[in-house]
């Protein structure tokens, strides 16, 4: 069971765009950012993701300190 | 009610009050704006940065991209631990405090319904990948059909041999695409199950995940807290399944649930 948890410790940085740009509440703020060109962004992440690994992430573990998150 | 120069940057919407001070934040100092019982977790950032001018330069810039939408995702994880969120979409921003108490006097019912709905529960995405070439490298190996063709290929003219030939890849690639249906939703269907709710979301192509093998499905689900182990336990019972017959299947999370927290009048947006 745990192989499953443990994957789930270590998130790309696609995990975190595909839903923090994608995803989530749209409302009109003053001003929002149009991120209709998401793939232009996620075509310029292959050339980030070429170069950087992946974003440890701290997960599922809420009342330890976020200090650990790897950096 | 911002300095000069300052914006406001709204995070996620809950409706218990929080200690914004115990969260980590590299930058921006953090507060919450109070409303009819809605706490907005936000942020000040930089006219500069966040500014029309400023974002259409910083869009362009991966470095910068990859640790505004880290920070972002950080900091709502990090509400998300102590409570309910509704986690907005990166860069909703606004120039007064009194603009963003506009909006959850306007937005105030549904955010609340939206976070009922949300009680207890948690997201989870799974993505699954599919390598054409093991797939079908195991697709021939026990298929009648296929080994009849073969055989007739062996003894036949090579004129004729050629459009058997034809009509085995054929015969291969629909195979391949039933095989890649038939795990991509059986997978989502006995998760859904185990779901509040579940979403199906547009598949990413390879430029973008930097994988060998293809995206076959990319999904999201609403789980009940205790349900979570159960699904869980599903997943392993597909890895098992299909994994090392040429499917990679990666399941994430808890995460924020972007996925769920649609607004009605946003119907557009959950497509």
């Amino acid at each position: 069971m745990n192989s499953v948890v443990a994957k789930s410790k270590e998130v790309t940085l696609l995990e975190i765009l595909d839903r923090v740009l994608d995803k989530g509440v749209v409302i009109s703020g003053d001003m929002v950012i149009s991120v209709a060109d998401v793939d232009l962004i996620y075509l310029g992440l292959k050339v980030l993701l070429s170069s950087v690994e992946t974003v440890e992430k701290l997960r599922g573990s809420p009342f330890t300190s976020p200090v650990q998150e790897a950096r | 009610m911002t300095e000069n120069g300052q914006l406001i940057y709204l995070y996620c919407v809950t409706d218990s009050e929080l200690k914004v001070n115990q969260i980590e934040c590299s930058e921006n100092n953090l507060y919450s704006i109070c409303h009819n019982g809605l706490y907005a977790v936000v942020g000040k950032v930089d006219q500069q940065e966040f500014g029309e001018e400023g974002l259409k330069r910083n869009m362009a810039d991966m470095e910068w991209i990859k640790a505004k939408v880290s920070m972002h995702e950080k900091i709502i994880e990090q509400v998300m631990a102590g409570t309910d969120v509704i986690p907005f979409k990166f860069g909703t921003l606004f120039n007064t405090d009194a603009s963003l108490k506009a909006l959850l006097e306007q937005y105030g019912q549904e955010f609340k319904t939206i976070l009922r709905k949300l009680a207890y529960k948690q997201e989870w995405g799974l993505k699954i990948y599919c390598n054409q070439q093991k797939l079908k490298a195991n697709l021939g190996n026990d298929d009648s059909e296929i080994l009849k063709i073969e055989d007739e290929i062996k003894s036949t003219s090579v004129g004729k041999s050629y459009f058997l030939k034809k009509k085995k890849d054929e015969l291969i690639e629909k195979m391949l695409n039933e095989k890649i249906n038939e795990c991509g939703q059986e997978s989502f269907e006995l998760l859904e199950e185990l779901s509040f709710d579940a979403r199906i979301n547009r598949l990413l192509p390879k430029e973008v995940t930097e994988r060998e093998d293809d995206m076959v499905l990319n999904s999201a689900f609403l789980i009940d807290k205790d349900e979570v182990d159960d699904f869980k336990n599903m997943i392993n019972t597909l890895k098992m399944r299909y994994e090392g017959k040429g499917f990679y299947i990666d399941c994430t999370g808890p995460w924020p649930p972007y996925n769920f927290c649609g607004l009605s009048s946003e119907k557009r947006h959950n497509e």
